[in-house]
């Protein structure tokens, strides 16, 4: 079972809000479609600089793993306040820890409401477990 | 490149789930980088090595560097929910690379996923895709000779193959097919393709949302801040 602690996203990100704040990373799901359990497979992450203003749905990086280039989305409006150091140069935090250690970014809400359209770990579970999922 | 952008996005095909094929050669020859290249290392390490360098642009797809030259390149883009792309990235090679390593077959090359072995075009030094393999690059007498990247982005995917016909300088010991004309393989490609996906191919110019889309694109593609982001 993924964190009950957060909401995640059809295309595998997930949103940890506390009060004007929330965390946005991507799931194992996602990091395993990437590198199929190697980790080494994952070769570049660009995130954004801090202060830049994201609408929901933005794309705010890429992550480009051995074989592919994949857009790294934002599923909520906000305004970059970190991001996590440590990822452009320890890829394999990804694989590790994604929830947690491997958060991407830290944004300022634009509103405090999070989109009703995002799941709870429950929801997700069962999103991936029908293979609706792309 | 512009053209393969216009496809990714689906540009003029809002309805139409049908996966596209793109064959095309490249004139004059260029040299593109891959996307999180480093402009400067490549050519320092590609001109250090004595190497004049042709044109140069960047792709959207990832990898080495590739020149492209004596290939026939395609595309296929397609939503990422379709069964050629669904699931995990490397079961989506797999898919692809076993039609085209079947359509590389009949024309004489043993063409197979590399899998554990190690191969003799690989150098680790060297910028170059084709210089560079895993698992599931395709590759016969010992080295590779398909590259293959993919871009996912908006739920759909675009996946970049070059098949080389001959080498480049550049390039140097690398799998080939050889004597063939790239519109011969490319009918073998059409063919392989669709028994092995039972596709029927409709022979088709880009549309004209796309051909918009891409001329709009042309001066980004084209620009110095494009070709040196990195």
């Amino acid at each position: 079972m993924r964190p009950d602690d957060r909401l995640y996203t059809k295309s595998h990100e997930w949103v940890k809000q506390s009060g004007e704040t929330a965390l946005i990373g991507i799931t194992d799901f996602a990091v395993n479609e990437l590198c199929s359990g190697n980790e080494g497979d994952l070769v570049y992450c660009d995130l954004p600089e801090v202060g830049r203003v994201l609408e929901a749905n933005e794309t705010f990086g890429e992550i480009e793993s051995v074989k592919a280039v994949a857009d790294l989305n934002t599923p909520v409006a906000g305004t970059v306040a970190e991001v996590n150091p440590a990822i452009e140069e320890h890829l394999e935090i990804l694989s590790k820890d994604p929830f947690d250690a491997g958060w991407m970014v830290k944004l300022t809400l634009k509103s405090k409401t999070l989109d009703s359209d995002l799941m709870d770990a429950a929801a997700y579970e069962s999103f991936l477990s029908e293979g609706a999922h792309s | 490149m512009a053209l393969d952008e216009a496809l990714l996005r689906g540009e003029g095909r809002p309805d139409d789930a049908r996966p596209v094929l793109r064959l095309y050669t490249w004139s004059p020859d260029a040299l593109s980088l891959g996307y999180f290249q480093r402009y400067d290392e490549v050519t320092a390490a590609l001109r250090g090595a004595g190497h004049a360098l042709p044109t140069l642009v960047r792709r959207m797809t990832g990898g080495g560097a590739i020149h492209h030259l004596r290939e026939l390149t395609f595309s296929i883009a397609a939503d990422a929910a379709h069964p050629l792309y669904r699931g995990p990235i490397a079961g989506s090679y797999e898919r692809v690379h076993r039609a085209v390593a079947a359509a590389l077959r009949r024309h004489g090359a043993e063409a197979r996923e590399r899998g554990a072995d190690a191969l003799t075009s690989d150098d680790a030094a060297s910028p170059m895709c084709f210089h560079g393999s895993t698992a599931v690059d395709l590759v016969w007498n010992g080295r590779k000779g398909v590259g293959s990247a993919q871009r996912r982005t908006g739920g759909r995917v675009l996946h970049h193959g070059s098949i080389k016909l001959g080498s480049t300088p550049l390039e140097g010991a690398i799998a080939t097919l050889g004597d063939i004309a790239p519109e011969e393989l490319a009918e073998t490609l059409l063919e392989v393709l669709g028994e092995a996906f039972g596709a029927t191919f409709e022979d088709a110019p880009p549309r004209e949302e796309e051909l918009l889309y891409a001329r709009a694109r042309e001066r980004f593609f084209a620009s110095d801040a494009h070709l040196r982001r990195r």
